[in-house]
């Protein structure tokens, strides 16, 4: 009887067991898949889904679940949403938001679990000073300075840059107001002359005062610091006034399918930063990992048959991270604090360059990619200025 | 409903309802939380409307008491209490400056005014980054006081309701009901509208600055848009309207109805922005064309058709929306 | 540093697209008397007509008005029949809040359908300008402001000489005393209602190649339109006119002349707003107004 019940409390044991390894490892994504920054929760969301295809449904001999939320590009649906991720889910790993102020409506409630945060995105500094040292927290696109310390790096190998005169136009959002005191910053400290700064009201219709007043101080290169619908009036209402500026910056959308369809030929000419051009460089497959991190002309082809377009950099960040993570949970299990050890000090070969994390000097603690291009568009296509190892042509006037 | 009947549910459901933020739940709690800010917010609107007055700029003292209360927290580290008393001043005070300026104009352009003083504060504070932070916004700079947030809320629409209960009683409300009905009509028999304006305006603008507040420091951070939403202002106008306006159950029954609604479409629509909205516009519509009387009002025409006899007028809603049946108690 | 040459032109080419946006909101408030909060979201869909048009067609803007004004004259009147009729008698809260309700459902429908990312039209002339030395007039704003130059032209016309144009301002006049002469009231409503839509249509197919275009673009110039119609005062279409120059002007001269001034611009409707219903509620050609 005693060898019985040893038995069947065995069996019960080992059922609970079973019951508790059935349960899934959740991941949740909190991405912007309404409202303003659509565009960039989109491809994020693109990314995901094709990193858990590739992988596979389960890590560690559990299921994988993927919790997609969307924030709405709203705070308060952000608070709602990651509150209920976090207190009721109890999820241990979130990827997103994205935008800068999202990402910042998202810290409260992030706070009250911490669980792994990637956050593919969010260039502003502030986040870097309310997150930036905590560890669960992994940052894997640039900040704001990263953009122009590259801006001017590759303006001084293209150009002769003495004297140049710059107009900075910023758009009066979270974007445009923590961009625009560093690159202030960074191109006075290039030896360029800042002979105009403008802020204009996000969705501004009419930017013809401000463009007029610009022209007056007859600037050699206008940067125009703004997202979504402001990049594109600009790049229209500018191209219309012929206002024969020589070179224009658009850090924010130039490198986004969205901005070249609506802009059309207006797009000739702008310079856009990127840290990842498809077609241009091809890093090698990951020698312990390479179905799931393939080289890059391999997972450009891998995500062309899949979804019949060109990648651009949100969908492969977000790949890659979501593989840094199951490479990591695989490796040390479902342990939050495990995990975010692993990842913190993973030295992966990814189809986008070094994975490595390292803090930026600035506040962050892990963070990665932060190695931008800078190209040019002529015709149609991404023409690329710098670094001078990927450049693939010179730089040219815009045509108007 | 025999009355001891009814007054034993009350004490009931309001001891309940105090002690709801005790219980530890964060799901309960962040739901319970904005039902409270809710209900203030559309019984402020709710009193505003019962004197003639339509806001469609309710979110202008939302954002005011974002405001107040996170320089209180941030620049002088007071403690939520005093924050939140910021709010309720600051609030007060622009609805009594607004009445002032806007004291000879009345309906359509007294709303149209409302509109104009959110936005116009929205845009003044985007405009001034160095006062209010901007477009980049304020952090909370101290750890969110949870406990003290739910409660504060808890309190705070419970004194709401049984203020506007109590009001009801009062010839202040039938001041209100006179100037909605025909100002002119309200002043030559004696009612003069300009303190009854203040008086409505100050208080509907410190409870909603009051909510405002509250749900900054819950958030821990805000920009002009978020704190000048005018999803704040939709909301508004939907709870009281759904759940009957002019009433005093009305705001509070609507106040539930649409933040389970809000929640509900997020978890089942995969959450579009676009629908929850949306369903808000076919209520709005629906119930102005149908409904006007809202749920009290649906209430009202089924209780009193049971009694037998009465000799109660059907009042159709759309011929004769001025006279409601429902202006007592529950 | 002269602007004054570039902002003249600026602002005149604004204010003749600011009137056609008016135009049907000043109709419907005088003829029917009537608070039109959806008046914004009808640009809205107009814009939102001509994009797809030219987007999946390749059809210019300009030659898909005519039709984009048939359907949205069409829908007013329908819509106007079924939802808006009915609380005509209402007070005026009900009005403000059903409008603002199917505004509501108009905005968030687009933004279902067709998300929220900003579109333009770019036919050919998009991007086509006019130099006379120092001044730049783009020609998309020159055909905007043309078209909408003609389209205000035929509607004095009809409201001056047209069997019901006359008809309408009678009813603007003096709704009884139209009645008993014998006009049809109840249905030269609708059929206002439907020329104030078609007028707000085209001004937004209009809109489609000059601005951007997103589901909330109509708040913007809803606010706008009622503070030019107030402005000029409630009832007016004259009024309308001079409004829609002089929020135009006033707002070019603070993007232009005040530091940031392109950041104070949005604020400068609001500002108008308040001084006029402070200082002359009726506006510059109103009657007073009933409150």
């Amino acid at each position: 009887m005693t060898i019985a019940l040893r038995v069947a409390a065995a069996f019960v044991l080992s059922l609970c067991s079973l019951a508790q390894a059935q349960e899934p490892i959740k991941i949740g994504v909190v991405l912007e898949l309404s409202g303003r920054f659509s565009a960039f929760g989109h491809t994020c969301e693109t990314g995901v889904k094709f990193a858990s295809e590739v992988w596979g449904d389960t890590v560690a001999g559990r299921k994988i679940e993927f919790l997609y939320n969307d924030d709405q590009s709203d705070a308060a649906a952000t608070v709602a949403t990651l509150t209920h991720l976090i207190s009721q889910d109890k999820i241990n790993y979130l990827m997103g938001p994205l935008s800068s102020p999202i990402a910042a409506a998202a810290i409260g409630p992030w706070r009250q679990g911490k669980p792994i945060w990637f956050v593919p995105g969010g260039s502003t500094t502030t986040i870097e000073k309310e997150v930036g040292p905590e560890p669960m927290f992994f940052h894997t696109l640039p900040y704001a300075y990263h953009y122009y310390k590259t801006i001017t790096e590759a303006l001084k190998y293209q150009l002769d840059t003495t004297k140049k005169k710059v107009a900075i136009l910023y758009v009066d959002d979270n974007y445009g107001r923590t961009h625009q005191p560093l690159a202030h910053q960074y191109f006075t400290q290039a030896g360029f002359e800042i002979v105009a700064e403008e802020v204009v009201r996000a969705n501004s219709p009419d930017l013809n005062p401000v463009l007029t007043k610009i022209a007056q101080t007859k600037p050699d290169i206008l940067l125009g610091i703004g997202q979504t619908t402001d990049s594109v009036t600009l790049a229209k209402q500018l191209y219309t006034r012929n206002l024969n500026i020589p070179y224009l910056i658009g850090p924010g959308s130039t490198q986004l399918r969205e901005w070249q369809d609506s802009a059309g030929e207006a797009q000739e000419g702008w310079i856009g930063i990127a840290y990842y051009v498809p077609g241009v460089v091809n890093w090698p497959a990951n020698k312990d990992y390479p179905r799931v991190l393939p080289s890059t002309a391999e997972w450009e082809k891998m995500f062309e048959a899949r979804f019949k377009y060109e990648p651009n950099y949100h969908n492969l960040v977000c790949y890659i991270n979501i593989m840094q993570l199951l490479i990591a949970i695989e490796k040390v299990g479902d342990d939050k604090e495990k995990v975010a050890a692993e990842i913190a000090k993973m030295d992966l070969m990814t189809p986008m360059g070094s994975g490595k994390f390292a803090p930026t000097g600035q506040g962050t603690l892990n963070q990665s990619f932060k190695d931008m291009m800078v190209f040019q568009r002529h015709n149609g296509k991404n023409v690329l200025l710098f670094p001078a190892e990927v450049a693939t042509g010179k730089i040219a006037v815009a045509p108007r | 409903m025999p009355k001891v009947v009814v007054r034993v549910f009350l004490l009931i459901a309001s001891v309940a309802f105090l002690a709801l933020p005790f219980i530890n739940s964060p799901v309960l709690n962040d739901l319970t939380f904005r039902i409270c800010l809710l209900i203030m917010v559309a019984i402020s609107w709710n009193l505003m409307a019962n004197a003639g007055l339509i806001s469609l700029g309710h979110s202008a003292f939302w954002g005011v008491g974002c405001y107040a209360t996170m320089f209180a927290a941030n620049l002088f580290a007071l403690p939520l209490i005093i924050g939140l008393l910021f709010a309720l001043v600051a609030g007060a005070l622009i609805g009594l400056i607004f009445t002032l300026l806007t004291a000879r104009l009345r309906g359509f352009f007294f709303a149209i005014c409302t509109l104009g003083l959110s936005e116009g504060l929205r845009v003044t504070s985007l405009m001034l980054p160095d006062l209010t932070g901007g477009a980049v916004g304020m952090f909370l700079n101290q750890p969110i006081p949870r406990l003290e947030v739910f409660v504060l809320a808890a309190v705070g629409a419970f004194l709401c309701i049984v203020f506007s209960a109590f009001l009801t009683q009062t010839r202040f409300h039938f001041a209100c009901r006179g100037m909605r009905n025909h100002e002119g009509a309200a002043q030559m028999l004696g009612v003069d509208p300009r303190p009854y304006r203040l008086a409505v305006v100050g208080l509907s603008a410190a409870m909603t600055s009051y909510a405002g507040g509250l749900s900054a420091i819950y958030g821990a951070y805000i920009d002009p848009s978020i704190a000048f939403d005018l999803r704040v202002t939709v909301q508004s106008q939907i709870a009281p309207i759904i759940g009957g306006m002019y009433t005093v159950a009305g705001p509070i029954i609507g106040a539930f109805v649409i933040v389970v609604l809000a929640d509900q479409t997020r978890v089942l629509f995969g959450s579009s922005e676009g629908i929850s909205q949306l369903i808000f516009g076919i209520i709005l519509v629906l119930a102005i064309l149908f409904m006007p009387k809202g749920v009290v009002g649906l209430w009202e025409r089924w209780t009193s058709r049971r009694v037998a006899g009465s000799n109660t007028p059907i009042q159709h809603p759309l011929v004769h929306p001025k006279v409601t049946t429902a202006e007592r108690t529950p | 540093m002269n602007f004054i040459g570039q902002a003249l032109i600026d602002a005149i080419l604004l204010g003749g697209i600011y009137t056609l946006m008016v135009m049907g909101l000043a109709l419907s408030f005088g003829v029917i008397r009537i608070i039109n909060f959806m008046h914004g979201e009808a640009i809205m869909l107009g814009a939102y007509g001509a994009y797809w048009a030219f987007a999946l067609y390749g059809v210019d803007p300009l030659l898909v008005l005519p039709l984009l004004m048939m359907l949205g004259a069409a829908a007013g009147y329908v819509l106007f029949k079924t939802t808006i009729a009915p609380v005509l008698n209402a007070p005026h809260e009900n009005q403000i809040l059903l409008t603002f309700g199917l505004g509501l459902i108009l905005t968030n429908v687009a933004l279902i359908l067709w998300t929220g990312n900003e579109r333009s039209s770019n036919p050919p002339y998009t991007f086509a300008s006019l130099n006379f030395g120092d001044i730049v007039v783009p020609v998309s704003r020159l055909l905007g402001f043309s078209t909408a130059a003609v389209l205000i032209g035929a509607m004095f016309i009809w409201l001056k000489y047209g069997e019901l144009g006359r008809a309408s301002r009678a009813i603007a006049q003096d709704r009884d005393a139209a009645t008993l002469m014998g006009i049809n009231v109840p249905h030269m409503y609708a059929f206002s209602f439907g020329v104030s839509t078609a007028l707000a249509v085209a001004s937004g197919a209009i809109c489609s190649f000059i601005f951007a275009v997103t589901p909330f673009m109509g708040f913007d110039m809803l606010v706008k339109g009622f503070a030019i119609v107030i402005l000029g005062g409630v009832g007016s279409v004259i009024g309308a006119v001079a409004g829609s120059f002089l929020l135009a002007f006033a707002e070019t001269a603070v993007a232009y002349y005040v530091p940031n001034g392109n950041g104070w611009s949005e604020a400068v409707a609001f500002g108008v707003l308040f001084l006029t219903l402070l200082i002359r509620p009726y506006g510059i050609a109103g009657r007073p107004a009933a409150g």
